[in-house]
């Protein structure tokens, strides 16, 4: 079969709120080709996928599609009616209907007014069986596995007639046979003359898969390899190799004589049996792949979710909560990742987000000194309001995080836990954003960083704990900590 | 410089809910006085602010569920069960100020209920509160069997007692309500928990809130207004039936809207709700002034909703206008 292009995108740039995500990113894909999308956390594979599938429009670059040229970006149904179909990581589907019912959905076959189910399920068995899957159409979708429904959305996807299908981390939540069985059919589909993006973080699946390889790295396009003639060793380092210049230089700060202890944690259904320890004045960093366990380890020591065991043991003296509101009584204080959702009342001006916390701490407020405090913290971190009053929601990305920050700084808290502390802010904010972080470290607290990026968690770290598949697999001192090492301790090879 | 600042304030005004209503209640009251003057009598004004008196009350607790992003539906029940409680107890010979705290005893209680359900079976509020809404009201029927309650001359604090011999005091304890819960939403803890919880109370849990032990307060005050309405309720009406409540959850409900606060929650103005229930009381008598058929007040009400929903929208519009030339200057 030859041969045919697909799709070419070219000089595709994109920015959020003034942050720019993707710098010219260019790719081609064809027909009967698997070409997967690599890189670190954050690198923009999940932005290019996007701006492909029609969720974002770019803000300059073209995109050829089956040989016709979209300008200003392709409209999701525009993608949709071309035959691009995303098979997203948490399946896309309708739980409370069945198989054929999803399959047809929005496409329903009718018959005198009413839907013809009995059709719709035997084209959709039909189609099943074509692909080798053991899967009943007339099962509901909720008794289905993570892998079964990644299946339905692939069926789902063929029954549009999708020629250009793009998997984001498909095989992040299947098993072992699971996986086995989406690998193959993902070949299959390629070599009946359909194009696929093959989004992994797994070096093997890339390897065993892949055509071809696009690295991407911080909005970059660092190369496109051949997998047959590359070694992984040489992929990592087009992941990872990057200008000196995004790592941070920390000073030393002596640590002092107390020891916090996190003893034998395991909850969530993820974390297993977790212990480590921070010494007064030390940055713990915590490393690994999304869906490693890090945040959710984070939540069990803030007393957030329910855990099963573990203990927190600071100098000796049992402190560990069960509430986010015994925690901060007993000087826990913890940013979160998601900043929006766990950290912000968008609605509510900046004053109020600044002092939720420690307004706890009394009864009756004092305005005045209350507007004092807030005003020394938007000094001190450079945050950018017009006053205390402005809703919080219309800062950008980076003060708002400044302004979360300073609402732990206000706490004068003993440890402090930052899940993904640099998270959509830029680099100013980046740099404001670790100065606090090391002037706590000098000022004797307890600190642990949860990073997925790599720099960022070199950079900051006293010693970094590599967690992998909810379990802690193994500690790395600063000093060996190269990004090649870690991410090899992350995937696991 | 300071011209400038008084001009930035007469922006302010207009962009704010209660400016408005003000100027509407004072159009409808030209606009009546003008065909009826004896709408402008000392004793009208007075009698269109003792009808409302209660509902002033119950409205501010609607306000505070809403700005903490809930509903309390059970509200006009609640009335309606503590009015009987009040009116059995009075009955049964029980002095009026035992009688006045297990009115409002009943009330927090069942308010907190509707709270502590509402956590422990993970439900919207809005539900709990439609399901007890009946159980409170069957309740009240079960008390007194469903015959009105007279108490004709009895406990007669609230609308018996006047200050300087004109004005009844529980229009004083009305608007003293105002004051509190102006001053509780903008200068205590409980306040600044009531917008967080109803901004977003994932983060208010996380920012270390303990966000049901809040969510119980929230209840037990809207518990405690209601109360003190119920008892003025009676006090003024001097009979009970477990109906007598009903429709007032909506009234109050109505003038939290009309006041400008969204019902999406984290927000809430306490001088709009004000202003709100002033409102609906005008309305509702200048149509009687102006001999309008009774059954165009209903539709006027459903309007006044409408229209107050509309100006709100307009504020929004203007608003952002005005942060846009905020952010060019």
């Amino acid at each position: 079969m030859d041969a045919e292009k697909l799709l070419q995108l070219e000089g595709i740039n994109k920015e959020f709120n003034g942050i720019q995500v993707l710098f010219d990113v260019g790719l081609t894909l064809y027909s009967g080709e698997v070409l997967c999308l690599v890189g670190e956390n954050g690198a923009g594979k999940s932005t290019l996928i996007k701006i492909l599938s029609g969720a974002e429009t770019p803000n300059s670059g073209t995109i050829e599609l089956f040989g016709r040229k979209y300008y200003k970006g392709i409209r999701l149904w525009q993608a949709i009616a071309a035959g691009v179909a995303t098979i997203y990581q948490d399946a896309d589907l309708v739980d409370t209907l069945t198989v054929a019912d999803n399959v047809f959905l929005g496409e329903e076959l009718k018959r005198r007014g009413l839907i013809d189910r009995t059709k719709q399920e035997r084209i959709t068995q039909e189609l099943i069986d074509d692909l080798g899957l053991r899967l009943s159409a007339d099962s509901l979708v909720e008794d289905l596995s993570p892998g079964q429904k990644q299946c339905v959305q692939i069926v789902k996807a063929i029954k549009r007639d999708a020629r250009l299908l793009i998997m984001d981390e498909p095989t992040s939540s299947l098993g072992r046979e699971e996986t086995e069985a989406l690998m193959k059919l993902v070949r299959r589909l390629a070599d009946e003359g359909r194009g696929i993006i093959y989004i992994s973080h797994f070096m093997e699946e890339v390897f065993r898969i892949g055509d071809r390889a696009l690295v991407l790295k911080d909005g970059h396009c660092v190369s496109t390899r051949i997998l047959s003639d590359t070694e992984q060793e040489q992929l990592v380092i087009d992941m990872v190799g990057r200008a000196a210049s995004s790592f941070y230089s920390r000073k030393e700060i002596a640590k002092g004589e107390g020891l916090l202890e996190i003893q034998n944690y395991s909850g969530g259904g993820l974390v297993k049996d977790v212990s480590f320890t921070v010494r007064q004045g030390e940055i713990f960093g915590l490393g690994g792949l999304v869906g490693a366990g890090r945040s959710e380890l984070m939540r069990l020591v803030f007393g957030c979710d329910r855990k099963d065991s573990g203990r927190l043991v600071l100098n000796g003296h049992e402190i560990t909560p069960s509430s986010p509101s015994e925690a901060v009584r007993k000087g826990i204080c913890m940013i979160f990742e998601n900043r929006k959702e766990e950290s912000m009342f968008s609605i509510r001006p900046v004053r109020e987000n600044i002092t939720v916390t420690s307004n706890e701490k009394r009864k009756l407020l004092n305005l005045a000194k209350e507007e004092q405090i807030v005003m020394e913290q938007v000094e001190k971190l450079h945050i950018k309001i017009f006053d205390s009053s402005q809703e919080a929601g219309k800062l950008s990305g980076g003060n708002q995080q400044k302004m979360v920050l300073s609402r732990w700084l206000v706490e004068e808290g003993e440890i402090y836990i930052f899940d993904e502390p640099a998270k959509g802010v830029d680099v100013g904010a980046k740099e404001e954003i670790y100065k606090q972080i090391l002037r706590l470290a000098e000022a004797g607290k307890y600190i642990i960083v949860v990073s997925s990026v790599l720099p960022e968690l070199i950079s900051l770290s006293d010693r970094i704990g590599v967690m992998r598949g909810g379990r802690l697999t193994s500690i790395i001192d600063r000093a060996d900590a190269t990004e090649d090492k870690l991410l090899k301790e992350f995937i696991g090879i | 410089m300071r011209k400038k600042s008084l001009k930035k304030t007469m922006r302010d005004l207009w962009l704010s809910q209660w400016f408005i209503l003000l100027l509407i209640i004072i159009a409808i009251s030209a606009v009546t006085a003008a065909v009826n003057p004896s709408f402008l009598r000392f004793t009208n004004l007075l009698a269109v602010l003792n009808q409302v008196a209660s509902l002033m009350l119950v409205a501010i607790g609607a306000t505070i569920m809403i700005a903490s992003g809930h509903f309390d539906i059970s509200v006009g029940a609640v009335v309606g069960l503590s009015v009987c409680v009040m009116a059995k107890l009075v009955l049964g010979g029980v002095s009026d100020i035992l009688v006045f705290l297990a009115g409002v005893l009943t009330a927090v209680l069942c308010c907190v209920l509707n709270g502590a359900l509402s956590i422990a079976l993970k439900s919207p509020s809005f539900i709990i509160t439609m399901a007890t809404t009946s159980v409170y009201s069957g309740i009240g029927l079960l008390l007194t069997k469903g015959v009105i309650q007279t108490i004709t001359g009895k406990f007669r604090f609230f609308s018996g007692v006047k200050l300087f011999g004109t004005i009844p005091v529980m229009l004083v304890i009305a608007l003293g309500g105002y004051i509190a819960a102006f001053l509780m939403m903008k200068h205590t803890q409980t306040g600044r928990q009531i917008y967080a919880i109803g901004a977003n109370p994932n983060a208010a849990y996380l920012a270390g809130i303990n966000v049901n032990r809040s969510k119980i307060k929230f209840f037990a005050i809207d518990g405690l207004l209601v109360g003190i309405a119920a008892a003025m309720y009676l006090s003024r009406l001097g009979s009970a039936l477990p109906s007598y409540g009903s429709g007032m959850e909506m009234d109050a409900m109505g003038a939290v809207v009309i006041g400008g606060t969204p019902i999406s929650g984290g927000k809430g103005s306490i001088i709009g709700t004000l202003f709100g229930v002033l409102l609906i009381g005008l309305i509702s008598n200048a149509l009687n002034m102006l001999h309008v058929d009774a059954y165009f007040q209903d539709i006027a009400s459903g309007l006044l909703i409408i229209v107050a929903l509309a100006i709100s929208a307009l504020r929004q519009v203007l608003a952002a206008a005005q942060q846009r030339r905020n952010a060019g200057e």
